[in-house]
Formats: C-alpha cells, structure tokens, sequence
C-alpha cells in the first residue's frame, strides 16, 4: 500500500516536473536601450508578436532628465528591404512618448529608428 | 484462448489507432511557384503550382498580359536533361490564364520549358523528420511490446511479460521525447536553396552537411544585343564559369530594368536560354547607350544589383506609353525616409511579382541615368495573410488603390522615379521627377 503511494507520489512529481520544464512561456517584451550622444532611448513593444504593436519610449538626456521634442519613429525590415513611412510619436508626458498601432506585419527581425533632433539611434526588434 | 487473443488485438489496435495521426504536420512540400518570363514578344507568367505527388500531374498557369500575341507555347518537363512529358498551351488574344498539365515520375530537380525558355525548380519529397519517425516508431513499438507483454501475461509467464515491459517504458520515453523536442528543432532549408538540389539531397534533406556558410561569389554581368534581343552572359566573379545557380526572388530568376537615353523604363524578365545566358526581346528601342541593371539572387543566399550599359541601334521615337496616377509625396532631405504614395482611384490593381506596387529610382541624374550613383527598386507590399502559404496570384483584382513607398534617397539632387503596379493584366508605369534637397546642417548621415 505504501510503495503504491510513494510510486503514485513519484508520478506525480515528475508529471510535475516535466509540466514545468515545458509549459509554454509568453515572450515578455522587454524594454530596449540605446544611447546616443545626448540621450538614452529606451523602446518598449508591446507585443514581441507580428501584427499591430504598440512602442513606448522613454528618452532622457544622459543625467536622466525628460527629454524634449519631436520623436519619429521609422520601422524597418532589413531582409525585406522595406521600410515604413515615418511616424511622429505623441507624447504622454515630458519623456516618455508613444506610438500606436504600427503595422509590424511580419516575423522576423526589424529594426526601429526613433530620432529626436538631430540624434538617431536604431533599436532592433526581433518578431515572432 | 481464441478470446483472449481477439482481445489483445483490440488493444493493440486501439494503442497503434491513437498514435496514428497525432503531430502528423509533415515535412513541408513548397508552394505555387510564381515566375516572371518576357518570352519573345510575349511577357508572361508561369504559374507552376504545388505538386500533391509523384508521379503526377503537374499543373501549370500560363498568364498571359495585355498586347500579348495569342498563339501557342509548348511546355515540356525534364529530369536531368531528358524530356519526360510534354503539352501544348493555346494562348488566346485576352490577357488571362491558360492552364496546362504535365507529368512528373519523381521528387527531385526538374526543368519547365516552355518554348527556348527554361524554368529550373524543384519538386520536393514528402519526407518525415527524424523526429517524426522516432515518436511514430517509438508508440509502435510500445504498442507491439505492450500486446507481447499482455500475451505473456495470458499464458500465464508473469515473470517472461517483465522483459517487454521494460521495452513499453523505453519506447514510449523514446516517442514522448522526440514529440516534445520536435517543435523546437529548427526546419531545413528547402531543397535548392543552399546546396545545388539533386535527386539524392532532395529526397534526404535531413542529412547534415558539414558546411555553414554557403555563400558564393559576386558575378559579372556582360549585356550584348543580338537581332532584336539584348543578351546576358553571367558569370562567376571568381571563376569565370557561367553563372547557372539563379534563384527566384520576387517572382523572377532575373530582374532587368533597362533606361533608354531619354529616360523611357523597361522592366523585363529574361528567359533562361543556355546555363548562364539569359535572353529578351527589346521591342522598338530607342538609339543610344541604355542603362542596364539586373537584380539576382544566387543559390546559397544574397541579392545583388548587377549594373552595365548597352549600346542599341534602334531607331524609334519616344516611347510614350507612361500611365499618370495623383502622387501624393513628402519629400525629406537626403538621408531621411521619403514617402511617394501614388493613387489608382480603383480598388482593383492585381498582384505584380507578388507585390502591391513597384519603384524605380534612378539618381541623381546630371549626366543621364547610366552614370547615375544610385539605383534602387522599392517594394509596396501585400502584408502576408498568416496560414495562407501561397501568395495570392495575379487572378485577385482587390488591390490598392493607395500604393505607398518610404525611400531614404541617399544623395541630394534630382531623381527618375518609376512607379509600376498591375491593372487589368498591364503593367502600368508611372513616372516622375523627385528632387531631393541636401541635408539643412550640409552633412548627410
Ligand atoms: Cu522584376
């Protein structure tokens, strides 16, 4: 009686196991960082899926202070050999900026050219 | 004991009937293969769709455009170089698509002519993975071991039904192992893409290659007009040998765009005629040194811009048979993402080379276009429909009507521009003049 509850224990356990060991995990979009001379820009998707996407942006100058000014973002697939046209991104608040349904519409990698003056920095962004 | 063994069957049936189709998504056999050809007077599409098994039909579109004479080609399907099959296509005055079937006996490398013209392509082989073959063996064998263990069990040999048991445990961590790691396996490259595809690779994509990287080197491009064809002799750019590895990229083997001395565009399809010799009728060209620049893609991986000039005897007037559509267009300094949107006003423009829309740029012109710096052809794309692996063909008229274009112009000064996108089975051409201002800080970059 007790080897049959300890080898339906050890079932248990490693059903457990394996369980977690394979469970499908979301890809949780992860803030990018890039530097330029004047400022940090930090990308957030919010999706790492193809499809309509939404990109945060957090720009500080190199001391951590809001930056200040237009932001465009310029979406790019380098295996295709296509870009998209440029969007002005709207701010939320001072530093922090936002752009709304952009068509990524296909996986693989992109990269995503946001510039604020005359700084530019290119963010890559791998989709799935 | 009759019974018994009638039941142990059931068993082992039901155990084989639930392991059967489980994960069965298969190796993946290609798509409708969709290839630009200006045949003679004749620019056409061949459609060769996917092939469901050999030995088989193959069927084939031909795709004929406006101005298109009717008339008939002949398809003819070759394995390393003997005819198998072949059948004749009446082509009538409208443009459309007139379809034609030709048989095939194998997987492997094949050849589609259809008059001079010669279509490399693959048939793929339906081939299960390792993987595949491990988690559909492993259940089977649990399912047979299981069936000897109960047998044994039956008869009353407790002790013998131990072996087989073991092998149950063994074959089903086998299977459920391999169906685990399948999904995350990366998927070999198809046939033709990296290696040369022969019969033996094509039906055994799975075996390793100890090469990584398959890149291979650029080529030269020599453009020669002979009668009223203009000619084009590929070669290795290491080797010299003839250049006979093209892949299709975009719908086409070869991508040619040739600009007259008075800025009339030309974008063309040459049929391969001979291993690395490709062929095309210029129809009514103009006198003087044309522009000739060819977009390839050679097996192993990697596009390339192949730019000459060709010297042609013609003696016609301008061609002027250029489309108009509104332009709507933001112009940035050079270096900066410039977008050209051009308006159709219908809903109704059809797939060209599987893209919504096509532009030509060629700048900045001061000298005329065949000592232009830049030379660029930029896409307007039809998003692709996720689970739909064909691309839509050219029989879908739903397109557009806004075609949009984003073009970083490299340099400051004045652009040819071509737009071409496909109406009513005519490829319809729009050009324009784009001058680009330099950077305000007189820097680029
Ligand atoms: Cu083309």
């Amino acid at each position: 009686m007790r080897r049959t509850a300890l080898g339906a224990l050890t079932g248990v356990i490693a059903l457990v196991a394996v369980l977690l060991v394979l469970w499908p995990r979301g890809v949780e979009a992860q803030p990018q960082t890039a530097e330029s001379t004047r400022y940090r820009f930090v990308l957030t998707p919010s999706s790492t899926k193809s499809g309509s996407t939404t990109l945060d942006l957090m720009i500080t100058d190199l001391a951590g202070n809001a930056a200040r000014g237009d932001v465009t973002v310029e979406p790019a697939m380098p295996r295709m050999g296509h870009a998209l046209a440029p969007i002005t991104a709207a701010p939320v608040e001072p530093g922090h900026y936002r752009v709304g349904d952009v068509g990524l519409f296909m996986a693989g990698q992109w990269e995503i050219t946001v510039s604020l003056s005359a700084e530019r920095v290119v963010i890559p962004l791998l989709l799935t | 004991m009759k019974r018994t063994a009638a039941i142990l069957l059931v068993v082992l049936g039901a155990v084989l009937g639930t392991t059967g189709p489980a994960a069965a998504d298969g190796a993946h056999v290609g798509g409708d293969l969709h290839v630009a050809q200006s045949l003679g007077d004749r620019d056409l599409t061949v459609i060769i769709r996917r092939v469901a098994q050999v030995p088989g039909p193959v069927h084939v579109d031909v795709v004929t455009h406006a101005g298109s004479p009717a008339g008939e080609v002949t398809l003819t399907a070759r394995a390393a170089g003997a005819p198998t099959s072949s059948a004749k296509v009446v082509l009538g005055a409208t443009p459309g698509f007139y379809a034609g079937v030709v048989h095939v006996d194998r997987a492997g490398p094949w050849e589609l002519s259809v008059d001079e013209a010669s279509i490399p392509f693959v048939i793929p082989a339906r081939v299960s993975s390792p993987w595949e073959n491990a988690t559909y063996g492993g259940f089977i064998a649990a399912g047979v071991l299981l069936f000897l263990a109960l047998l044994a069990a039956v008869l009353g040999r407790p002790g013998l039904a131990l072996v087989p048991t073991t092998g149950v445990v063994v074959a089903m961590a086998v299977a459920a192992t391999a169906a685990l790691l399948s999904p995350v396996i990366p998927p070999v490259a198809p046939p033709g893409a990296h290696l040369d595809p022969t019969f033996d690779n094509v039906m055994n994509p799975y075996e390793r290659t100890p090469v990584m990287d398959f890149s291979r080197p650029p080529v030269n491009l020599v453009p020669r007009v002979d009668g009223h064809d203009l000619v084009l002799d590929l070669t290795d750019g290491s080797s010299g040998r003839p250049v006979d590895d093209l892949l299709l990229h975009d719908n086409a083997f070869v991508h040619l765009v040739v600009v007259s001395p008075t800025g009339g565009l030309r974008h063309l399809h040459p049929v391969r005629t001979a291993p690395g010799e490709y062929r095309v009728r210029l129809k009514d060209p103009e006198r003087g040194t044309h522009a000739v620049a060819a977009e390839i893609a050679r097996r192993g991986g990697g596009v390339q811009l192949l730019r000459s000039s060709v010297d042609v005897t013609g003696n016609a007037a301008v061609g002027a048979h250029d489309d108009v559509a509104e332009l709507v267009t933001e112009v940035r300094e050079a270096g900066r993402p410039t977008t050209i949107t051009a308006k159709f006003g219908e809903r109704d423009l059809q797939p060209w080379l599987g893209m919504l829309g096509h532009m030509i740029v060629v700048g900045p012109v001061t000298d005329g276009p065949v000592s232009a710096p830049i030379w660029a052809h930029v896409h307007s794309m039809i998003p692709p429909r996720p689970g739909v692996p064909d691309q839509p063909d050219e029989s879908v008229a739903a397109y557009g009507p806004d075609v949009p274009f984003t073009y970083s112009f490299p340099l400051p000064g004045r652009y040819l521009v071509w737009i071409q996108v496909e109406r009513d089975y005519q490829v319809r051409t729009v050009p324009a003049v784009v001058d680009v201002p330099a950077p305000a800080g007189g820097e680029t970059k």
